[in-house]
């Protein structure tokens, strides 16, 4: 499955998170180990508890792993203190998640700088230009979220994810919140940021037409994984979805 | 809806505790003061019962002249008395007390005790009989012109032991005695901190007060008849004319049981307001609690309302929660309130402050007293924001929820604006000439103006005090300002705590720095002496007399002239009177005689003020009957007037009027000048061996003393700040639990910000912040509001003879970085517990 052209981005090797002991022990992930590369847009899909959530949670820092461990850009989690660990999610991960992507207090250009200023750096200001003319925001910059509509929200969450060119972008349900039509204009963005813009993006989905825009699909169930999928369409991913929901 | 409301309170404890908080503090304070009080009373009733248990007579003058302050002074009676008391049947002994001002001096010349600030120093009589009132723990009584006993506490403290030579200053002068005894009084080492010289009968009358003269007899009965029917013989044997009253033991155990009662009232009272002020600043903290639990909670309500409940319902159930967090408050405030007075009774002791031992006293009057204040202001405080909560429509419970966003209306602009209108309408009008009393009511409407203006001007100012946090900050800087900007209605709230306390202490300091300048003013104008020896002494004791001739006859002195008091009664009413020596006093004191100077007071006449003289209707030549303490009514007839009674107060006699009597003077200063020409230093050496050897008083130079004058105030001033410390900590708590809802509430803003890369400093960094410019923003206005109100309250007072308004710039300075200060402790715990904020649970909640 792997391909030597390829460069690993993040990755799990055996990641168990369980919660309770002894027989009330559940697992959430079990013994999962997941390549995640560069330059591509991958999707994680599963039914409702089957751990997608934890998997991307404990790739981006913001979770623990029980056992076995989560690298990003080779360097190991665990290894980290609250301080390093909190630095690499503001440089090397950018994060879009289902709602509440953006501090209310705060302009949507201030939104989309907020990781670079919080460490005190100035960023790539061509390239920060280059992000927020992709997604359409040159005329909405100094409004507050409160101005901006569910769609506009989610650009602005986008264009945050890509300033600070991070080693990987991780969406967390980045349409759940949205009706098709806007949803649909956010994951081309998200294409158009892989494509164009040579990021790498791991989305956590349920919706197969979601799953649909990536280049590969990982199928997770009961917290393993239960698959892969390259070049998917809609139909091919619902009838996996399908064969896994039960 | 009843069991709603309890059923969200119990799921809400933290909350409950959080908004108790407030209640707490207010309570325990007034609880604490309350049981401290009444423990006191106790206390010393106990103990004078018990010093009073075998005495079944106490003969005494009936004549009292009693000053300002509770201060009295009752004529002295014959010693020869005691001999007629002796003779009458059922009288088994009889024994002289005298009690007068007398200072014990340290081994290192400086006397013990606080002057006028710290209790009392007396001199008075220790003797062996059945009815003793001082027993002696170690050593022997006093006998003879060459013995004194101490009590404990003070021997202890000046670490005199039996043998050594005690110098004791009184009313004749200083004296060095022989340490002979060390006695107790009752179970205490010294009754309430006071200091006490004790002698034998005749070296008391002699030292302490005059020959031949005592001022009370402790009869103890044979047993053979009641106290009553004793101390109805004892009267029996006096003549109406001598003056002369019999009380028994029960009598005089009461009446000195009442008298340390209402002292001890002044000082009760006095906490009760402090604590009245913690109390009302507490309201605020618990309004506040109340809204922002109201807003929070809008979507919860709304789902009630929607399923059915009505307005009223949702109302109650608020009301039903207060009333839960009142009790519970209130009740651990009363709990805290008895930690409170039990620190009290150990820090005073620490403090010099001996106190009889005995248990608290927790009545049930107290704890009634606590829950229904507690309970009262609770309730009263959550009635608008339940109101308010009843309002929310049911279809908020579809929408997202709106928390207290809205900005603040009209309405409440012209509301307080109108307020403030009214209240500077008023103020306007007092200072056009209208009566002073209603000047309380223009600072109400200004203040309650100011409070309700609050929301509309939160925001601007936050955002403008918040500048700097975000030049120095960066983007946690400005996510703090806005913070604090963006809910105007809780930041006002939140400050108003702050913006009560800094007023008060603002205006108290501007008014003490008036005073301060005013008096400095006046004692350069008036006091024309090189130098000064002061006494600090407020009305009870000071400088013997006799000092003042000793100074004279230094070489190179021109002159040095006591100033005193006395006390007398003029038409029924007790006034205390400016005692100088006219013949010395000209060029150390000027009170502005008009055409005249002071050798026209004799000692049959009085200088009294311009003013008194309008107010009275008097001129020179009128007639004032003076009572004096001796019992003596002397008539004195005004010989000049003055300009000056700023210190002089209206009316100052010459020493000469009451000499070789009974009634008691002390002089409080001493003026002195210099002769032409002298050699300064050399001079201030000799006064100051004079004032040495004589043992107490401060010599100072003119500039010294002014200095000193002025700088009297500042104790009080320290007083104030202390007990208004409890409503700052009081607003330190209204911070805290607010910004702890406010991190609550923004749980998912903050695990968004360190998803996104915002590390757990940078988040205290944002919460300290955001207090600091709360608190801030409550001080600039307090500032303001407090000189304003300092200014009214100095213009009030110009009849006083308060002219100068002066700014104290010290003080605002201090405030504004204690502020700072406040806000970064306030914010340590929320900050903490903003770091804590579980990252996963934060941006599940979807």
């Amino acid at each position: 499955m792997t391909s030597p052209t390829l460069t690993v981005a993040a990755s799990a090797k055996n990641a168990t998170k369980k919660y309770g002991k002894d027989e009330g022990v559940v697992y959430a992930l079990n013994n999962v180990s997941v390549d995640f590369y560069s330059g591509q847009f991958t999707a994680i899909m599963g039914p409702s508890g089957s751990g997608k959530s934890t998997l991307m949670h404990c790739i981006a820092g913001l979770d623990e792993l029980t056992e076995g461990t989560a690298v990003i850009d080779n360097v190991e989690l665990s290894t980290l203190s609250d301080k390093n660990l909190t630095q690499l999610r503001r440089e090397k991960i950018g994060f879009i998640f289902q709602s509440f992507n953006l501090v209310p207090t705060l302009t949507a250009e201030e939104n989309i700088r907020l990781p670079l200023m919080l460490g005190n750096n100035k960023g790539d200001e061509e390239w920060i230009q280059r992000v927020i003319s992709t997604v359409h925001l040159n005329d909405r910059l100094t409004h507050r979220p409160s101005e901006l509509s569910g769609g506009q929200q989610q650009r602005v969450a986008v264009a945050r994810a890509l300033a600070s060119k991070p080693r990987i972008i991780l969406a967390d349900e980045p349409t759940g919140n949205l009706d098709s039509t806007t949803g649909s204009e956010i994951l081309k963005f998200m294409r158009m940021a892989v494509d164009e813009l040579g990021q790498t993006i791991v989305m956590v989905t349920h919706d197969p037409v979601a799953a649909a825009y990536a280049d590969r699909i990982v199928f997770l169930a009961d917290g393993k994984i239960a698959g892969e999928m390259l070049e998917p369409t809609a139909e091919k991913v619902l009838d996996r979805m399908k064969s896994l929901g039960n | 809806m009843f069991r709603i409301a309890l059923k969200s309170i119990v799921g809400r404890k933290a909350r409950l505790v959080l908004t108790s908080l407030a209640v707490i503090l207010g309570t325990a304070f007034l609880s604490g003061t309350s049981v401290f009080s009444a423990t006191l009373d106790r206390t010393f009733n106990n103990l004078f019962e018990d010093v009073f248990k075998n005495i079944d007579g106490y003969v005494r003058s009936t004549q009292v002249v009693e000053g300002d302050f509770g201060l009295i002074e009752r004529q002295r009676i014959p010693a020869d008395y005691v001999d007629k008391v002796l003779s009458v049947p059922g009288v088994s002994d009889a024994v002289p007390d005298i009690q007068a001002f007398a200072r014990i001096v340290g081994k290192d010349g400086k006397p013990i005790g606080t002057e006028g600030a710290g209790p009392p120093t007396f001199g008075s009589v220790a003797v062996e009989f059945k009815g003793a009132l001082w027993t002696i723990a170690e050593g022997k009584f006093p006998k003879g012109p060459t013995e004194v006993a101490l009590d404990e506490a003070s021997a202890e403290k000046a670490g005199y032991v039996l043998g050594d030579k005690v110098k004791v200053v009184a009313q004749s002068g200083s004296r060095t005695f022989t340490l002979v005894g060390i006695a107790s009084y009752g179970d205490v080492r010294s009754p309430g901190g006071a200091t006490f010289a004790l002698f034998d009968v005749p070296t008391a009358a002699e030292f302490l007060g005059k020959p031949g003269f005592v001022d009370a007899i402790l009869v103890v009965g044979d047993g053979s008849r009641s106290d009553d029917a004793l101390a109805k013989d004892i009267d029996a044997i006096f003549e109406p004319s001598q003056k002369v009253e019999t009380l028994t033991g029960a009598e005089i155990t009461k009446e000195t049981q009442d008298d340390i009662g209402q002292a001890l009232s002044f000082f009760s009272i006095f906490l009760t307001i402090f604590s009245v002020i913690a109390l009302g600043v507490g309201s605020f903290v618990i309004y506040n609690v109340f809204s922002i639990s109201a807003a929070q909670r809008q979507k919860e309500n709304a789902l009630l309302r929607a399923l059915g409940a009505n307005r009223a319902q949702i109302t109650r159930s608020m009301l039903i929660e207060s009333i839960v967090v009142g009790l519970f408050g209130s009740l651990l405030g009363f709990v805290g309130g008895i930690g409170i007075s039990k620190l009290l009774s150990v820090a005073l002791p620490a403090l010099g402050f001996d106190l009889p031992s005995g248990g608290l006293v927790i009545s049930a009057s107290i704890l009634i007293n606590t829950v229904i204040v507690g309970l009262v202001v609770t309730v009263l405080s959550a009635v608008l924001p339940a109101r308010r909560a009843g309002k929310v429509p049911p279809l908020a419970a579809m929408r997202a929820t709106a928390i207290e966003t809205a900005g603040p209306g009209r309405v409440r602009l012209f509301w307080g604006l109108g307020s403030m209108l009214v209240g500077l309408g008023i103020i306007g009008a007092v200072i056009g000439g209208s009566s002073n009393n209603l000047l309380g009511f223009g600072v109400l409407f200004v203040f309650i103006g100011t409070i309700v203006i609050g929301p509309s001007i939160a925001r601007p100012v936050a955002l403008f005090l918040g500048r700097p946090a975000e030049t120095l900050r960066g983007v946690t800087g400005q996510m703090a300002r806005q913070n604090a900007a963006r809910n105007p209605k809780r930041t006002s709230r939140t400050s108003a705590p702050v913006l009560i306390g800094v007023a008060l202490v603002t205006a108290v300091s501007a008014l003490a720095a008036s005073i301060n300048g005013q008096i400095a003013d006046i004692f350069t104008e008036q006091f024309k002496g090189d130098y000064a020896v002061n006494s600090n002494a407020q009305g009870f004791g000071g400088l013997s007399p006799d000092l003042a001739t000793t100074l004279s006859s230094i070489d190179g002195v021109n002159d040095a002239s006591g100033i005193g008091t006395v006390l007398t009664k003029i038409n029924d009413k007790g006034r205390t009177l400016i005692v100088i020596t006219p013949s010395s006093i000209g060029g150390n004191y000027d009170i502005g005689l008009v055409n005249a100077d002071y050798s026209v007071l004799d000692k049959d006449g009085i200088l009294i003020s311009e003013s008194l003289a309008e107010r009275d209707n008097l001129k020179i030549g009128s007639v004032i009957p003076v009572t004096f303490g001796d019992g003596v009514t002397r008539d004195l007839t005004v010989r000049a007037l003055y300009v000056h009674n700023d210190l002089a107060g209206d009316r100052v006699i010459s020493r000469e009027t009451f000499a070789n009597t009974t009634v008691s003077s002390f002089d409080f200063s001493i003026y002195v000048t210099l002769e032409k020409g002298a050699d300064n230093e050399k001079v201030r050496a000799e006064l100051q061996k004079a004032v040495d050897e004589y043992g107490q008083g401060k010599l100072l130079s003119r500039d010294e003393y002014i200095d000193e004058q002025a700088g009297q105030v500042n104790q009080l001033l320290g007083l104030i700040y202390g007990l208004l410390a409890l409503s700052v900590i009081i607003a330190i708590v209204g911070i805290i639990i607010t910004l702890l809802l406010s991190v609550f509430e923004r749980q998912r803003e903050i695990g968004l910000l360190r998803a996104v890369g915002m590390t757990r400093s940078q988040v205290r960094t944002t919460v300290r912040w955001e207090s600091v410019i709360t608190s801030l923003l409550g001080a600039v206005v307090g500032i303001l509001l407090g000189l304003g109100l300092g200014w009214v309250i100095v213009f009030a007072l110009r009849d006083q003879g308060l002219t100068s308004f002066q700014i104290p710039v010290g003080s605002t300075v201090f405030i504004m970085v204690m502020s700072f200060v406040v806000g970064v402790l306030a914010a340590v715990y929320p900050a903490w517990r903003a770091t804590k904020v579980d990252m996963l649970d934060a941006l599940n909640t979807n």
